[in-house]
């Protein structure tokens, strides 16, 4: 497992790099520093906060006082629900960070995660379905530790169970920090019109949403050589179908699909990102962290 | 309406159509499973997918069930029964053409005849008939003819007669065109067409006994109606003259057979010349009676009475009888103009014969002087009194001439009457010669009684029921005399007698002329005849004997177009001519004592002999009937009546259900070929 963690751990942090190489920003990035007033010093304070120009004058002990930038919570909202193993797998099951949904959904995670917490800001996770999972949310924190907790989690976590993202969304809105920044990762495969409107509950709170929705091409593409009986892992009806008849009415339905959540999102103040498990993370992260464009937007 | 099958059995290969359905059942699903992370969305597609197909499958599986079963249906040969409006037409190769050309059939409309129409589809028929077809035409209007002695094979003759077919003012006689058709046909099967606009409220109906002869004999009648779209016509039913102010009246039925009103406008024309217009409206297939005044003088003769209409011209006139009306036909010539007026032959005779005035009584009277008949007309005067007039002998020829030609001449005695010289003038002419005049009882006494008349006679037969007895009041006291004389039939007749058997009325024909002679006077100064009640009655039945009364000089008949008209002759040397509107001699011919012609249009016709007054007009018209050109029966109706089986019409469905199941086969084809594609 730590393994898995440390491999996590690495991924994230060479993906940061690729996004800050040629930044040439400070460590302190987005947090800005204001002189507010004195205060008389008191034995335990900080010595580095000493005035020492106001000693040298008047030869008292004040300590300048300054006023931090509000932080920026941020917190990654991460659906691992059991369509998300549709894919290649891991190891013990675990999903091939690779090549699987839950996979590139977990590295993206991470990575969000590592690069929030580069820039100082606190970071929680909270995870939506999942099998194996020791914590379901990690409020945001900043420090190290609580950032190898988060990785602890992701990489231990299995996808599996159905989302319920109506409900889940709702309670995940209600209880983030006001004005934080908030990352939904989820193929959002249920009814769009029975969840979408839980995002509310994120606008409602200020939250900036950057909505991070997942699929796997050649699924939306139907490209699947013969007839079979399709089937959901979270379950459901089992149906037969033959692709090759069927591509032309899915594409039509999955542009209807992609334009309902997009609409809804935006609806809801945030911002979309169709998320392509081919699409290299690093041309989705500069679009979504930098607004850069990217190179390769494709679902298919 | 019916569907039958040739060959029920064949519907059983409709038991093919069960094929389709059982292979569209019998779809194989797929066995491999496959996870799938988009579940969602292929829900949503299949769901659609579904909703098109289960459209699509359907209507494919119902094309080809609908193919099958049309092809079963198909072999199967359903062969629909309908009726039809007329009966079906050929298969015998014998046709009989039957074309009216009555005067309905003269109906314009759109610049064309019907009977042009008729001819048009006559030949149209001709042209579709194959060679070898054994045809006839007939033509009918009051009389039905043959104009193929025989049924023939030179369809281009039968072309020609038929082009060659002129209207008629004629009525229709559908039955008798029937008839001539079925004659034309020998007793064996045949089709008769027949081409007519069948208007009028009796011609389809009298023919329905001809009708059941063809049918029965197995011929099929085939009508093809030319009428007008809708039917209008105009005409003067009826124009009679009659008593009224002025002159008279003059009373017009007119009768509109079109489905709107219509004002139209008419001129009646007098037989002298004078014209009186009048408007009339008309609602729509209804009459209108119009009534004009006569002018109180006019002469008599035949007038007409025009109205315009477009649509039929023939029957837009009507010719009527108008007596001559408020001028005299008698003429009094006063020998004795007395000093009073009961001492005046004048003055009875005038109270006599016109008691309300010349024009209400029907007998006008003109007096004159014995001087007066230098200028006797005969065209005017029909009747002459000499009363009581000295000397004849200025005017023997003139008055014997008078006879000859028809005249009548009255002569009455008196104080006057030189018995020589009246034999000098007249004696040729008169019943006997005159002797002096005697008397028979004193002027005191009440002289000689007349004998009672024998009623026989047509001077007397109005008396007959009533007043003859009157005749024995009138009493004479002196008379003239005759020398003696037997009574010959049809040239001396004595008329009265009074007591003793002296002759009172004594008449002599002279041709058609009659000369009268009253041995008596007609004022109270002989007789008493004047104040007794026998006078009035006895002289207007005198001058109506002698065809005194206005207009009565010549007789007057009717006419209807096509039909003979028969004219009594008088005894007569000399055959006289029938003379037509237009002023030319119309063939005519002796029957006995008759003389009879057949007017081939209407107008105003007269019999006379050469230098003479007309003998008879005689008033010629359409018959009304033919004028009403709305249809009543239709053959077709009454065809139907006698044999429904003729209209039954068959159909095979065959080939539409061929083509039906070809069409549903290359479109359940495309479909198929889209949806795999």
């Amino acid at each position: 497992m730590l393994a898995r963690v440390r491999h996590l751990h690495l991924k994230a942090r060479h993906l940061t790099d690729a996004l800050l190489m040629g930044e040439h920003r400070s460590k302190r990035v987005g947090q800005a520093i204001e002189f507010a007033d004195y205060q008389e010093y008191l034995p335990g304070m900080d010595l580095r906060g000493l005035d020492w120009r106001v000693w040298g004058r008047t030869d008292r002990f004040v300590v300048k006082r300054f006023e931090t930038e509000t932080e920026l919570p941020c917190a990654v909202v991460l659906d691992l629900s059991g369509d998300l193993t549709t894919g290649a797998s891991g190891i013990k099951g675990y999903p091939d960070l690779d090549r699987s949904k839950a996979g590139y959904a977990i590295t993206l995670a991470a990575t969000l995660l590592y690069w929030l917490h580069r820039h100082g800001e606190p970071v929680g996770l909270e995870l939506i379905a999942g099998d194996e999972v020791a914590f379901r949310s990690l409020p945001s924190r900043s420090g190290r530790n609580h950032l190898q907790l988060c990785f602890l989690m992701l990489a231990s976590a299995k996808a599996g169970g159905v989302a319920g993202l109506a409900g889940a969304l709702a309670r995940v809105g209600e209880h983030v920090r006001r004005r934080s920044w908030v990352a939904v990762i989820t193929d959002g495969m249920e009814e769009p019109g029975e969840w979408l409107g839980s995002l509310a509950a994120f606008s409602r709170r200020g939250a900036d949403l950057r909505f991070f929705h997942l699929f796997d091409a050649d699924e939306w593409a139907l490209r699947f050589d013969r007839p079979a009986l399709f089937y959901s892992p979270e379950g459901g009806e089992v149906l037969a179908v033959d692709p090759a008849g069927a591509q032309a009415a899915f594409a039509e339905v999955v542009d209807e699909y992609v334009e309902e959540v997009r609409g809804g999102v935006v609806k809801h103040g945030g911002r979309y990102f169709d998320t392509s498990t081919a699409q290299p993370l690093e041309h989705l992260l500069r679009r979504a962290i930098l607004d850069q464009p990217s190179r390769a937007v494709t679902r298919r | 309406m019916s569907l039958g099958l040739l060959a029920p059995f064949s519907l059983v290969l409709a038991g093919l159509a069960a094929l389709p359905v059982i292979a569209h059942l019998a779809r194989q699903t797929p066995r491999d499973r496959m996870a799938f992370g988009a579940m969602l969305l292929l829900e949503r597609v299949v769901k659609r997918l579904r909703r098109r197909r289960r459209i699509k499958d359907w209507f494919l599986l119902l094309l080809r069930v609908l193919a099958l079963v049309l092809l079963a249906l198909a072999a199967a040969g359903p062969r629909l029964t309908y009726p039809g409006g007329v009966p079906e037409f050929g298969g015998t190769g014998r046709v009989v053409i039957v074309i009216d050309r009555s005067m309905s059939m003269s109906l314009t409309e759109a610049g064309s005849t019907l009977l042009s129409r008729a001819r048009d589809e006559g030949v149209r028929v001709l042209d579709q008939l194959p060679g070898g077809t054994q045809v006839g035409v007939v033509v009918f209007d009051e009389h039905a003819m043959a104009l193929t002695s025989e049924l023939t094979d030179d369809l281009d003759r039968a072309r020609s007669l038929v082009r060659g077919i002129q209207p008629t003012h004629g009525v229709s006689d559908l039955k008798g065109g029937l008839h001539e058709a079925r004659r034309l046909l020998g007793g064996e099967p045949g089709e008769v067409i027949v081409v007519s606009d069948e208007a009028g409220p009796v011609a389809v109906r009298e023919a329905r006994p001809e009708l059941e002869a063809l049918v029965e004999l197995g011929s099929t009648v085939l009508p093809l109606t030319v009428k007008g779209e809708p039917p209008r016509n105009v005409a003067v039913t009826e124009a009679s003259y009659g008593s009224g102010e002025e002159g008279g009246s003059l009373t017009l039925k007119l009768a509109n057979y079109g489905p709107q009103s219509i004002e139209v406008a008419c001129e009646v024309t007098l037989p002298d010349g004078q014209q009186i217009p009048i408007f009339a409206d008309l609602p729509p297939e209804g009459e209108a009676a119009e009534r004009l005044t006569i002018p109180q003088e006019a002469l008599g003769g035949v007038g007409a009475a025009v109205c315009q209409d477009p649509d039929l011209p023939a029957d837009d006139a009507r010719y009527f009888h108008l007596p001559r009306v408020g001028a005299s036909r008698v003429l009094v010539v006063d020998g004795d103009p007395g000093d009073t007026p009961t001492r005046s032959e004048v003055y009875f005779l005038e109270r006599a014969l016109a008691p309300w005035g010349g024009v209400k009584s029907g007998v006008a009277i003109d007096v004159t002087a014995p001087s007066g008949l230098a200028s006797l007309d005969p065209e005017k005067h029909r009747v002459v009194f000499m009363a009581n007039v000295a000397d004849p002998r200025p005017f023997g020829p003139l008055l014997t001439e008078f006879v000859r030609k028809g005249g009548n001449l009255v002569i009455t005695a008196g104080d006057n009457i030189t018995a020589e010289r009246y034999n000098a003038a007249l004696g040729a002419i008169l019943p006997a010669p005159f002797r002096k005049p005697r008397s028979l009882a004193d002027r005191e006494e009440q002289g000689v009684p007349l004998l009672l008349p024998t009623t026989d006679h047509p001077l007397f037969a109005a008396f007959s029921r009533s007043g003859r007895s009157a005749f024995a009041s009138v009493r004479s006291h002196r008379i003239l005399t005759l020398e003696a004389y037997k009574d010959r039939p049809d040239e001396v007749t004595t008329l009265l007698q009074y007591e003793g058997g002296a002759p009172a009325l004594v008449e002599r024909r002279i041709g058609a002329g009659r000369v009268l002679v009253w041995t008596s006077t007609v004022d109270w100064s002989w007789s008493n005849f004047p104040l007794q009640a026998a006078f009035m009655p006895s002289m207007q039945r005198l001058v109506h004997y002698l065809g005194g009364e206005s207009g009565n000089g010549a007789a007057r008949f009717e006419g209807i177009v096509g039909e003979p008209v028969r004219i009594p002759l008088p005894d007569l040397n000399v055959d006289p001519d029938v003379v037509g509107p237009d002023g030319s001699v119309v063939r005519s011919r002796m029957e006995g004592s008759q003389v009879v012609f057949t007017p081939e249009r209407a107008g105003a016709y007269r019999l006379e002999i050469e230098d003479a007054a007309p003998l008879a007009w005689i008033a010629v018209n359409t018959n009304p009937v033919e004028s009403d050109v709305r249809p009543y029966d239709t053959l077709a109706a009454v065809e139907r009546e006698l044999n429904p089986e003729l209209f039954v019409r068959h159909a095979d469905l065959s080939g539409g259900l061929l083509g039906f199941a070809f069409g549903a086969l290359v479109l359940q084809a495309l479909l198929a070929l889209r949806r795999s594609s």
